[in-house]
Parts: structure tokens; C-alpha cells; sequence
């Protein structure tokens, strides 16, 4: 890293255990990995990727593990599906183990509930869990900051179809307020990962949060909203490598 | 899962009722003031109607949400001996969004409810909750501050008790013992069984009011 980088990411990870932590929701940017066209995501470039965590002095402290699944309506006459939503999707956060997001992408809807609801929607029998798909990895903690780095899985086989990164920030709620330190860590992050000419790169396409109702002040339901937009645009490039190669 | 019974009494007792329930729970009575949304499956909407709850309380300050699905009776000889019914029920907080959720999932709403009223909750063998409330419809749509009575000058009388497949006949004895302290009032049964008012009400409730339950019913 370059001197002046140095000096930056000195100051961005410095640890002060006196300082009084938020005692509200930290905020998080969830990217997702991008392969270079012709390339395709694999479990060397995870390998990578944790690697080079820890070369910026992550320390390692222990799993994490993040569940999304598609609902599909059970419908009588299938001529019938687009009067229903295109995706419903159901989340369950590692940081929420009580708690059971729902979100609509096209409708801009998210709910927070608690896991019972899962319960509810088997016995209601109106939408079925279709297809699951787990995140899961190793966290770090690095000063103020944690992060998740994480593949991609379907729940029932070891395909690996992504790879996703959480950059956490402790001190701060406000999504306003966050936004320059969290580039600035994201430009030393880069700068790190681009050493290891890997073939592709981390993005974050941050979700119009007031579209859902969400406000700046940032909450697990911002969360789901980001796991529901990484996932299409994971799936979105999955299926342009596939039309590729077609 | 949870034990049900239900009963029915004239407002003009509800005051003492409320004194006998006071003595007999031990705990202050809390208001109450739910909207009740129940909603039902479109036509094409799933192979069998499906049916939900949304509860709104509208007593906080910051109106909280509910669903619930209330499941089918428990059946058998063994259920239809007994004076509870046991059924099967699942609810879960929820965010403000919930009734937006539902209609965009192709849920729609089959009647709306107010219920106002006081609630106890305690334990007494059980937790057991019994709520005293008149059940109000709305003129119009979630109109809550436009609601009448469906049966003015009667109230609903609900108690119940959270249930597992494993504990349900204790509870369900702690919930017809409780009842039986009841019976001068009113008489409580399960939902569906209609019972009417009892005619001992006006002199148990005279009694009551008269020192404040004092006097052994």
C-alpha cells in the first residue's frame, strides 16, 4: 500500500476499546463478487479473498451463516401466476437468530418479523419455500470494523455460485454520515485485493432504500433489502456467463 | 396451541366483573384496543382458503402488529369430553408493513374488527389471559374511529392459555378451574356453543359492587 494509503488505513481501523460503542444498529454494505467476462467465480478466488483479510490484520473469529429463500405461490390455474409477486423472498440473519425477513423486490416491500412467521406460512399453504440459498463463511473483526466473507450455495449441494463480502461498521447507524469512510476503507480494500490480479472484483450497488421505506438510520430490514438485491444481481451474472458460453 | 373459552355478558356488569377478576388475578387490568384484520386467499390463491389474522394494537403509543393463524380444533372423543377447546395457533410480531405485505401475497380482506375493552393477564396454574371487550365493526375501510358495536350492550368475555401437545390437559384444568370462579357472572364454553347470560348475574354483581368483593360469590 501506498504511504499515504498507509497513514489512512491507519486511522480508519484504529481500535480504541474505550471508545463507547453505537448502541444502535451498525451499518453494512454487502458486495458481491463480479467475475471478469470469461471468468467464472470459484472457490480459489474465496480462498483469496480471506487471505487477503487477513493480510490487512483481520482476525479471525468465527462463522457466520446467512439463509435466503424463494416463495412460490401454490396456484390453482398456473396461467393465472402474473397477478402474483415475481419474487417473495424470506431471510434469516445470523445477527437475528429470533427474526424473519420478508421481501417483495418489485412490490418495494420488506417486513421484519419473528421466526414464527415461517411456521404461519406452512400452515397458511398459499406459498411454498422453492429454492434456498445459504451465504455463509468466516467474519473478522478488523478495528471498528467487521467483516463477512462468504460463499454462495444452494441449500442441498456444495455448487459454489457466489461470493459475497459484509463491511461492517461499527461506531455508526446514520447510512449519510457512514458514507465517506466506508468509500475510504473500500478504496484501501481494493487496493489490497487488486495485488492478487484475481479475475474479477467486489461491487456494491446500494439499493434505494426509501423506496422500501427505510430511512437513513440503518436497521436488519437494510439488510435484507441488500441480500435481496445481491442475490438477482448474483443470479444475473451467473445467467450472463451462462449466455455467454450458449 | 392454545385453551379457549368464551362467554358472553351484559355491560351494565362489566364493572363487576372487572372487580372479581381484579381479586381473583391479582394484577391490574391492562386496556385494550385491537384492530382486527382478518383476511382470507384469493380464488386462485393456494389449493385449500387459507385464512390470517393481523392484529394491530392501537393502545401503544406506537401502534404494534400481530399475526396470527388460528388452526383447526383438536378432535376426538377425548376433545369433545372436555369443556376447552384446544386448538392450534401460531402467532408473530410483525412490522408496520404487514397488511401491505399480505394483499401484495393475493390476500384479501374478509371482515375487519375493533375490540375494546381491558385484558388480565396472570398465572394461575397456567398464564392465562382473559380479555372483557366489546367487538365493534367499521362503517368504513380500517375506519377505527367510526366503529359501532355489533352487539351493543353486550361484551365478550375470552379466556385463554398458551398450550403444548405435551401440557394441554393441565391446561386446560387450569382454565375450567379459573371459569368455575366465573359462573355467577357468566357461563364460559367453547366458542361456537352458544350459552346466553346467566341469570344469577344481576344478584352476583349487585353482591360485588356492593363491597367491592368482599363477599364470597
Amino acid at each position: 500500500m501506498s504511504v499515504v494509503y498507509c497513514h489512512i488505513f491507519r486511522r480508519l481501523i484504529s481500535y480504541n476499546p474505550y471508545r463507547k460503542k453505537s448502541t444502535t444498529m451498525p451499518l453494512k454494505r454487502v458486495f458481491f463478487w463480479q467475475p471478469n467476462a470469461g471468468s467464472t467465480v470459484n472457490s480459489q478466488i474465496l480462498n483469496e479473498v480471506s487471505q487477503c483479510v487477513e493480510s490487512i490484520n483481520g482476525v479471525k473469529e468465527g462463522r457466520w451463516k446467512a439463509t435466503l429463500t424463494f416463495y412460490k405461490p401454490m396456484l390453482r390455474d398456473q396461467a393465472l401466476s402474473a397477478e402474483f409477486p415475481r419474487e417473495f423472498i424470506g431471510i434469516s440473519l445470523p445477527e437475528q437468530p429470533n427474526k424473519y425477513y420478508f421481501v417483495l423486490r418489485f412490490n418495494k416491500i420488506v417486513l421484519e418479523s419473528d421466526s414464527s412467521i415461517q411456521l404461519i406460512m406452512e400452515k397458511l399453504q398459499s406459498y411454498k419455500s422453492r429454492v434456498a440459498l445459504n451465504f455463509e463463511g468466516f467474519q473478522y473483526q478488523l478495528g471498528d470494523f467487521q467483516l463477512r466473507v462468504g460463499k454462495v450455495v444452494p441449500s442441498h449441494s456444495e455448487n459454489l455460485r457466489g461470493i459475497v463480502m459484509e463491511v461492517e461498521y461499527l461506531p455508526i447507524s446514520s447510512l449519510e454520515k457512514s458514507k465517506q469512510i466506508m468509500e475510504e476503507f473500500f478504496d484501501i480494500w481494493q487496493d489490497a485485493i487488486s495485488k492478487r490480479s484475481l479475475p474479477g472484483r467486489f461491487i456494491h450497488i446500494e439499493p434505494d432504500f426509501s423506496d422500501y421505506g427505510l430511512a437513513d438510520h440503518y436497521t436488519s430490514q437494510h439488510t435484507a433489502v441488500q441480500y435481496t438485491h445481491v442475490t438477482s444481481q448474483l443470479i444475473a451474472s451467473v445467467q450472463a456467463v451462462q449466455t455467454g458460453r450458449n | 396451541m392454545e385453551c379457549v373459552v368464551q362467554g358472553i355478558i351484559e355491560t351494565q356488569y362489566v364493572e363487576a366483573l372487572e372487580i372479581l377478576l381484579q381479586g381473583l388475578c391479582g394484577v391490574n387490568k391492562e386496556r385494550l384496543r385491537v384492530h382486527e384484520i382478518c383476511l382470507k386467499s384469493g380464488p386462485n390463491l393456494g389449493f385449500v382458503v387459507s385464512e390470517v389474522r393481523l392484529l394491530c394494537d392501537l393502545e401503544q403509543s406506537e401502534p404494534t402488529w400481530t399475526v396470527k393463524h388460528v388452526g383447526g380444533a383438536m378432535r376426538g372423543a377425548g376433545a369433545e369430553q372436555i369443556s376447552v377447546l384446544v386448538r392450534s395457533m401460531v402467532e408473530s410480531k410483525a412490522s408496520k408493513n404487514v397488511l401491505r405485505l399480505f394483499y401484495a401475497l393475493g390476500y384479501k380482506l374478509d371482515h375487519e374488527l375493533l375490540r375494546v375493552g381491558i385484558t388480565f393477564h396472570f398465572q394461575r396454574g397456567a398464564p392465562i389471559t382473559v380479555t372483557v371487550s366489546s367487538v365493534n365493526k367499521m362503517l368504513k375501510l380500517h375506519a377505527t374511529d367510526e366503529a359501532v358495536p355489533v352487539t351493543p350492550g353486550i361484551q365478550l368475555v375470552e379466556v385463554t392459555a398458551p398450550a403444548t401437545s405435551e401440557n394441554y390437559n393441565e391446561v386446560v384444568a387450569a382454565v375450567s378451574s379459573f371459569c368455575e370462579y366465573l359462573a355467577p357472572l357468566l357461563h364460559l364454553s367453547k366458542p361456537g356453543v352458544s350459552t346466553g347470560v346467566v341469570p344469577t348475574a344481576a344478584a352476583a354483581a349487585a353482591s360485588l359492587m356492593s363491597d367491592g368483593g368482599g363477599t364470597t360469590l
